[in-house]
C-alpha cells in the first residue's frame, strides 16, 4: 500500500506526487490532511505537481488548485504524461510538462538537504527531509524543514523543524541564538540576554520547546 | 581593462551617494578616467553632492531614450577634469529604464572611462536590480547599525543571487569612540554577521555634512578623515595593497596629556 500522497525534494524544488490510480476525491482527501498537518511547511512554498498517468478534467485541476490556493501553496508545473491533463493546467495558467513518472526514485524519506554558505536575511531554505546548513543563517533567514535542522555555525534567524508536525524533530547549533524556534506545532521566542557560548540543542519537551546544551542533552 | 562597479546598500540614508562621488574624485585624482552615474531615476542627488545641479542638460534617460547622444549628456566635474557625471532624471520614476537599458548604458561609458561607478538607489525593487544589472562588481555601504546590516544582509543575498561575484563591504560613519565604550556594533561584529570582505571603514566626520552641502567632495579637503578614509578605499579598489585604518578624531588637549604620562587615549587606537 503506498500513500495516495507525496512529498519529494528533487532538482527543481519540491516535488508533490498525486497517486495517478486512486479515486480523485480519495487523493484530494489524503492532500487536505496532508495540508493541514504540515500547514507552516508549506506557506508560500512552490511544487511542481506530479499526477503522472491520471486524466484530469478542468473541473478537476480547478478543484486541485483550489485546495492548493486555500493552504497558500503554489503550483509551479504540473507533470503529467496526459495530454488532457496538461490542457487543464494551461488553461488555468499554470505550466505543463510531459514528464513520464521518475524512473525508479527509491522512497528516501530521510533523504537530507546540505547546505554550504551563508543564509542571509530574506532567504528561504525548505526541504522536507532533514536540512544541514554548515554556516550561518542570519536574522531575516527561515529555514523550514520536514526533519532535523543541523547549523554548523551561527543560528540567528527562524528555524521550523518537524515542519510537517514532526514532534521528535530537533534543532542543534554551534551558537544557537535565534529570533524564533518552531519545532512541528510548537512556537518559541528566543530567550533574552545572551547565548550560552556552547552548542546547544532545541527540542520538544512535554508541551513545550526546551533548550539544552549539547553536553547534557546526549547523556 | 575598464571596471563597471555599483555602490548600494538596500537601506537608505547611509551614505551610498556619499561614497560613490568620493570614491570617483579619489579615482579621479590617481588619474584614472572615471564615470560616476546616478541611477536613482527620480530621486536624483549625486549631481547636488558633486555641486553640479545647475549644469544639467540632459540626463540617463535622455540618453536611453534617444533624446541624445551620451557625450552630451555626460558633465565635466568642477575640479577634476577625468571624473564625469551622468545625472539622474528627476522628472521620470524607476520605469523609464530597463535592466538591457542599463546594460548597454554601463557598456557604452566602458569604452570610454577607466572606471564607471553607478549610484544604486534604496530598497531591493527594480531601480536596485536596474542598477547592478550592468555591474562587473559591487560595493555594499553599511552603517554599523542592527538595522542597516540586516539590510545589507539581504542585499548581498540578492546580489550573489544575480551572480555578481562576491562584493565587497564599506562600513561608513563608525564612532570608534562609541564602539570602545561598548555601545556600537565593532568592525568585527559588522563582519561576524556579513562574512564579505571589507574593502574600507569611514569614520564618523561632521565635515562630510558641510562638504556635500557645499557640493564639495570630502576626498579633496585633506583636513577630512572621510575623505582620507575614501582616498584609501579608492586606493584599494585600484588595487594597491593598503591597510586598513580608523582615523579617529585628534586626540584632544586632555588625551595628549594623558598620552604623555603613558596612558593610551580611548578609542584612538586601531
Amino acid at each position: 500500500m503506498t500513500a495516495l500522497v507525496a512529498i519529494k525534494g528533487g532538482k527543481e524544488g519540491l516535488r508533490l506526487h498525486l497517486d495517478e490510480s486512486a479515486v480523485w476525491s480519495d487523493v484530494l482527501g489524503a492532500l487536505r490532511s496532508q495540508l493541514d498537518q504540515g500547514a507552516q511547511f508549506f506557506n508560500g512554498a512552490r511544487v511542481v505537481v506530479d499526477i503522472g498517468n491520471r486524466v484530469l478534467t478542468g473541473d478537476q485541476f480547478a478543484e486541485l488548485m483550489a485546495l492548493m490556493r486555500e493552504h497558500h501553496l503554489e503550483a509551479s508545473a504540473l507533470a503529467s504524461t496526459s495530454r488532457e491533463s496538461r490542457s487543464a493546467a494551461r488553461a488555468a495558467g499554470v505550466m505543463a510538462r510531459p514528464v513520464a513518472r521518475s524512473i525508479a526514485a527509491p522512497d528516501e524519506p530521510s533523504e537530507a538537504l546540505f547546505v554550504w554558505r551563508t543564509v542571509r536575511s530574506g532567504q528561504i531554505v525548505r526541504h522536507q527531509g532533514h536540512i544541514t546548513i554548515v554556516g550561518d543563517v542570519n536574522a531575516g533567514a527561515e529555514v523550514i524543514a520536514g526533519g532535523n535542522v543541523v547549523v554548523w555555525g551561527r543560528l540567528r534567524g527562524t528555524v521550523h523543524a518537524g515542519a510537517l508536525g514532526d514532534r521528535l524533530a530537533m534543532i542543534c547549533a554551534i551558537e544557537l541564538r535565534p529570533t524564533q524556534l518552531r519545532i512541528a506545532d510548537l512556537i518559541a521566542r528566543a530567550p533574552d540576554g545572551l547565548a550560552s557560548g556552547r552548542p546547544e540543542v532545541a527540542y520538544i519537551d512535554g508541551n513545550q520547546i526546551a533548550v539544552e546544551s549539547w553536553e547534557r542533552y546526549r547523556r | 581593462m575598464s571596471r563597471v562597479i555599483t555602490i548600494t546598500s538596500g537601506k537608505g540614508g547611509v551614505g551610498k551617494t556619499t561614497s560613490t562621488a568620493n570614491l570617483g574624485a579619489a579615482l579621479a585624482m590617481q588619474g584614472l578616467k572615471v564615470a560616476v552615474v546616478d541611477a536613482d531615476i527620480g530621486l536624483r542627488n549625486l549631481d547636488v553632492v558633486m555641486g553640479l545641479e545647475n549644469r544639467i542638460v540632459y540626463d540617463l534617460v535622455d540618453v536611453v531614450e534617444g533624446r541624445c547622444r551620451l557625450r552630451q549628456a555626460l558633465i565635466k566635474d568642477k575640479h577634476l577634469p577625468d571624473l564625469c557625471l551622468l545625472p539622474a532624471a528627476q522628472t521620470r520614476d524607476k520605469d523609464a529604464v530597463t535592466a538591457d537599458d542599463m546594460i548597454a548604458l554601463a557598456n557604452q561609458l566602458r569604452a570610454e572611462f577607466d572606471y564607471v561607478l553607478i549610484d544604486s538607489p534604496a530598497g531591493i525593487e527594480a531601480g536596485f536590480r536596474n542598477a547592478i544589472a550592468g555591474a562587473d562588481e559591487v560595493l555594499i555601504v553599511t552603517t554599523p547599525e542592527v538595522a542597516a546590516v540586516r539590510d545589507a544582509d539581504r542585499i548581498i543575498g540578492l546580489v550573489e543571487a544575480f551572480e555578481k561575484g562576491h562584493p565587497r563591504l564599506i562600513i561608513n560613519r563608525l564612532k570608534p569612540r562609541m564602539v570602545s565604550r561598548g555601545e556600537m556594533m565593532s568592525i568585527d561584529d559588522v563582519l561576524q554577521i556579513l562574512a564579505i570582505d571589507l574593502i574600507g571603514v569611514v569614520p564618523e566626520d561632521e565635515q562630510i555634512v558641510t562638504s556635500t552641502n557645499r557640493g564639495e567632495v570630502a576626498v579633496l579637503d585633506r583636513s577630512s578623515r572621510a575623505g582620507r578614509a575614501f582616498s584609501e578605499i579608492a586606493r584599494r579598489l585600484a588595487g594597491e595593497d593598503v591597510p586598513i585604518t580608523v582615523f579617529d578624531e585628534n586626540p584632544g588637549i586632555l588625551n595628549r596629556i594623558f598620552g604623555a604620562f603613558g596612558i593610551r587615549a580611548r578609542g584612538s587606537e586601531r
